[in-house]
């Protein structure tokens, strides 16, 4: 009971303190900011964004094409008659002289001359959406039917080629074939409610479309498209939408991780370490009215959107992931500057990590790795189930837990108060969380916590290898997966060495490797069962997550990977971190190629 | 103002970043982006213009064609993307299930000339990344049906667009305006954000961390102190900006105009890290002062994006190289505004340094 007390006490100093540091005269600025703000964004709204304006120069005759050119900004027009277009052909990217479009050779050009295409098409689509007889104008309809594989889909979706090879007879089914109605040629919905549509899809967010013109949106009749729009659907709304989620997340981060550094500052926080409150509770405390407030921003959010309530539970591990790093953040850095650049560091990684997956949700099912993609689903309309959850935010839900722990055992004051490196105090932070009498347990669950962190820089390095052209992608993965492993197992050890150089006898040496092989291989064990399944089944998988086939083969790599390092440790003491890791890197490859190879051939 | 206190203050800020490596992250983070950016590009080009990827135009796909003959099979026969099937609708789609096809595609029996439109039903794996490839190859064909229909219906229409010939598509350019319309602004920009958040914590660390005192014990003044702050992110800006632009070079984009792009930058970073040196002189405590700094950077930022010819829109243009006389009068509107900041950050640091003094 009395921790519940402890723990709303400094909940509550710490919305009074924030408070009262922010009503001082923030609070009236911010309001008159936040009232610009709203005023700016209507302006932008009516005036457009004039990023690109005059990015191509244009020359035309025929002063009716000028002008269509001229409605985009994007174009500087010069409307000159014909000899003189003709002697300048040079200055400009494109001229058009008597209907006809002249580009030069220069990308500049290309990508000018596809910026016309663009307009005339937007152009012609709007003569035409106005013509009484819109069959005429339109005469083709797609109806989009999407089927579900009932094969393993996986394969495909990790590079592989969609079926085999052609051959010179049709393909027949293997399984049952269901008996599938012709579909009726009528389109089912009037023509007014098409011509709505076209007309919506011409003129939506033009500014942002310019990104996207080659992607289509969804539509609300649907399947229904007209060949021009028949593109992958890109959930652009959605993804701007994920914006206005994260953003205010961030913010309130910021003001947690600062409420953490101000404690550190000459020693303010030493008052609270004093008192018999427990640390936990106070950590609890303070994260308490940062998680309310962020749940409570995401909840108003959801309601003003009027969006499912379900977008909240993606949103949650998120929540916890960027406090625990707050916290961490808050913890290690020494001053303002470092703690700006670290927070920059990670928001920008946590953003890449979150964002660019869901761009591609309605493909590819990498997509999944991100809660945000999930959150794009709920937007969307489409149901997600439970595994898919639990394999896009386990990690987020680790990885926050981890942290949080790392940051309970090292909140005090010897290490809130020292002075140290960055590294060094980084390296302070897990030799704390190492328990001194029972290194090898210690050296075990380390490793097995490691686990989430391992697989989300190495899923970070799929996404990042994923687009590169098939060899590349494969090595690049093999090298930086290998890598990864190697650092992170040889972490713990590195760290007992360092604390105390005598603690590497050969006996230590043998348990604390072979503590960090079991505790590596039962992490990976366990993650894998629970969640990963959905990547590990693909080639990609196979490579990050090969060491899975028979147990003793990966526990004797990552005994001999982690035991280079600690030999290497050994002998040259810190000197022999970076050799060593190569070379069980090295080690680390070559045993992931032979598997590979032998299994490909 | 003594230059050489100036050098010095601007030689302990640089001491302290170097000391802590913070630098380092920068350099990282920049590298960062970059790559993802690559991924960003490599990734979109390659969905939605599959043909960027040889292994997939290598690739013939296996589609079945069900239902009424059509104009539209003799594209598919023709095409070099396409193994065409004559199929019946149920056993095409449960191969399709199964992955023996790529795609079905259902021709009604719709005359060319019907008032009627032609509804093409067509049939494609849920959420695949070849069937994205797949729709985007079949979407030329269709394009292409339409247009034939589109002729023969010809006569239904009222009012006709103004014709303009277009030549062949040759390929290339898709990126460009998002690399140069948006990637080489942002990304040479962003130092002068950087540095301007920079500027906050250098000058609120002196409050807090109550170093000021010893300082303007010295003979340095506290006006001097502001300024050899400001300089000192000043000077980070063009360094870190010309390695953007230096790392894009390598990345083999050509950029126009390099020293012209970084004198604009250059210029145009006075403005945000003068406004974040007055909040910072104001606040002195950096929670406030980065909230209420980056909330006015947002507005200011929208509000700036949203003038024609504003000095974000000029980077493009320098780079690309289409920037013309305007480029000086922007330029001269960046110096006049960062001319009444410098002089509002000086009046205001002289005043408190006379209170410190008194005080």
């Amino acid at each position: 009971m009395g921790a519940l007390t402890d723990i709303a006490t400094i909940a509550r100093w710490e919305v009074k303190r924030t408070l009262t540091q922010m009503s001082k005269d923030t609070l009236p600025l911010a309001i008159v900011l936040f009232i610009l703000l709203i005023l700016v964004t209507g302006f932008a709204a009516q005036s457009g964004m004039h990023l690109q304006d005059g990015m191509y120069k244009v020359g035309v005759d025929d002063p009716a094409i000028a002008q269509l050119l001229a409605s985009d900004n994007r174009f500087l027009v010069y409307q000159l008659d014909r000899a003189t277009l003709e002697q300048n052909r040079q200055a400009f990217d494109i001229v058009v002289m008597e209907g006809k479009v002249y580009g030069s050779d220069t990308e500049r050009a290309k990508s000018a001359l596809k910026t016309v295409e663009r307009d005339y098409a937007k152009y012609t689509n709007r003569v035409y959406n106005r013509q009484d007889d819109l069959y005429a104008a339109y005469p083709l309809w797609i109806d989009i039917q999407s089927v579900k594989s009932e094969l393993d889909f996986l394969a495909t979706q990790s590079g592989q080629y969609i079926s085999a090879r052609p051959g010179a007879v049709a393909p027949v089914p293997e399984g049952e074939v269901r008996a599938i109605p012709s579909p009726s040629p009528a389109l089912g919905f009037s023509k007014e409610d098409l011509r709505g549509e076209l007309a919506k899809s011409e003129t939506a967010n033009s500014q942002i479309s310019r990104y996207t013109e080659m992607l289509s949106s969804d539509t609300a009749t649907g399947r229904f498209r007209t060949p021009s729009q028949l593109s992958p659907p890109l959930p652009f709304d959605s993804i701007i939408l994920i914006f206005v989620f994260i953003f205010p997340l961030y913010f309130t981060s910021q003001f947690f991780m600062m409420s953490i550094m101000n404690e550190r500052i000459e020693r303010k926080g030493e008052v609270l370490l004093s008192t018999p409150v427990k640390t936990t509770s106070i950590i609890i405390g303070k994260v308490l009215p940062y998680l309310i407030g962020m749940i409570a921003i995401s909840a108003a959010l959801t309601v003003y959107l009027r969006a499912s309530l379900l977008i909240i539970l993606p949103l949650i591990p998120v929540i916890f992931f960027f406090l625990a790093n707050a916290l961490i953040i808050g913890m290690v850095s020494r001053s303002f500057k470092e703690l700006s650049f670290i927070s920059i560091f990670f928001s920008t990684v946590a953003t890449s990590y979150l964002f660019f997956p869901s761009i591609f949700a309605n493909v590819h099912v990498i997509s999944l790795i991100s809660p945000l993609t999930l959150i794009i689903l709920t937007l969307q309309g489409t149901a997600y189930t439970f595994t898919d959850y639990l394999f896009s935010t386990s990690l987020f839900w680790l990885t926050s837990a981890v942290l949080f722990y790392v940051a309970v055992v090292n909140f005090k004051e010897e290490r809130l108060f020292s002075e140290k490196r960055l590294l060094i105090r980084i390296r302070e932070f897990i030799a704390e969380s190492l328990s001194r009498n029972h290194p090898f347990v210690s050296l075990f669950l380390l490793n097995g916590f490691a686990i989430p962190f391992v697989f989300m820089v190495q899923l970070m390095c799929l996404v990042l290898f994923f687009n590169l052209p098939m060899p590349y992608s494969l090595v690049l993965l093999l090298i930086f997966a290998a890598e990864i492993e190697e650092l992170v197992k040889a972490i713990g050890i590195y760290t007992l060495s360092e604390q105390d150089t005598a603690f590497l006898s050969w006996k230590n040496l043998f348990f604390a490797c072979a503590a960090t092989a079991i505790g590596f291989l039962v992490g990976e064990k366990l993650l894998l069962f629970i969640t990963l399944t959905q990547i590990t089944e693909s080639v990609f998988g196979s490579i990050l997550f090969l060491s899975l086939g028979m147990l003793w083969m990966p526990l004797a790599l990552h005994f001999a990977g982690v035991f280079i390092v600690a030999c290497a440790l050994k002998f040259w003491g810190r000197a022999g971190l970076v050799p060593g890791l190569l070379a069980a890197t090295a080690v680390h490859c070559l045993y992931n190629l032979y598997f590979i190879l032998g299994w490909l051939t | 103002m003594n230059a050489r206190h100036l050098s010095i203050i601007m030689h302990k800020e640089f001491r302290g970043l170097f000391n802590e490596r913070t630098i380092l992250l920068a350099v990282l983070l920049q590298l960062f982006v970059a790559m993802f950016s690559s991924f960003l590009m490599v990734g979109l080009t390659s969905m939605y213009d599959p043909s960027s990827l040889s292994k997939y135009s290598r690739f013939r796909y296996s589609i079945a064609y069900a239902g009424n003959d059509s104009g539209l099979r003799e594209y598919l026969d023709a095409s070099p993307d396409f193994n065409v099937y004559d199929m019946d609708l149920s056993p095409a789609v449960a191969a399709l299930k199964e992955r023996k096809l790529a795609a079905v595609i259902y021709a009604p029996d719709t005359a060319p000339d019907a008032v009627d439109p032609v509804k093409i039903t067509l049939y494609t794996l849920q959420n695949d990344l070849q069937s994205a490839i797949v729709n985007v190859k079949l979407k030329d064909i269709f394009l292409k049906y339409e247009k034939d229909l589109r002729g023969v219906r010809a006569v239904r229409l009222g009012e006709r667009p103004l014709p303009l010939q277009l030549p062949p598509s040759r390929g290339g350019g898709d990126f460009y305006e998002f690399v140069y319309g948006l990637l080489i602004p942002m990304l040479v920009f962003m130092p002068a954000i950087i540095a301007s958040a920079l500027v906050i914590d250098l000058i609120t660390e002196e409050y807090q961390h109550e170093t000021l005192e010893t300082l303007i014990s010295t003979p340095v003044s506290f006006a001097e102190i502001i300024w050899g702050k400001v300089l000192a992110c000043e000077l980070l800006v063009p360094v870190q900006a010309g390695a953007w632009l230096l790392l894009l070079l390598i990345n083999g984009i050509p950029i126009s105009n390099v020293p012209l792009i970084l004198l604009m930058v250059t210029l145009s970073s006075a403005i945000p890290i003068l406004i974040g040196a007055l909040t910072a002189l104001h606040y002195r405590e950096r929670t406030a002062a980065q909230f209420i700094f980056s909330t006015a950077l947002v507005v200011v930022i929208l509000f700036v994006l949203a003038l024609p010819a504003n000095p974000l829109n000029l980077l493009t243009r320098l780079a690309v190289g289409t920037a013309g006389m305007e480029q000086w009068i922007v330029l001269a509107g960046v110096i006049a505004i960062g001319a009444i900041l410098s002089i509002a950050t000086q009046q205001y640091a002289e005043k408190i340094g006379r209170q410190h003094h008194t005080g």
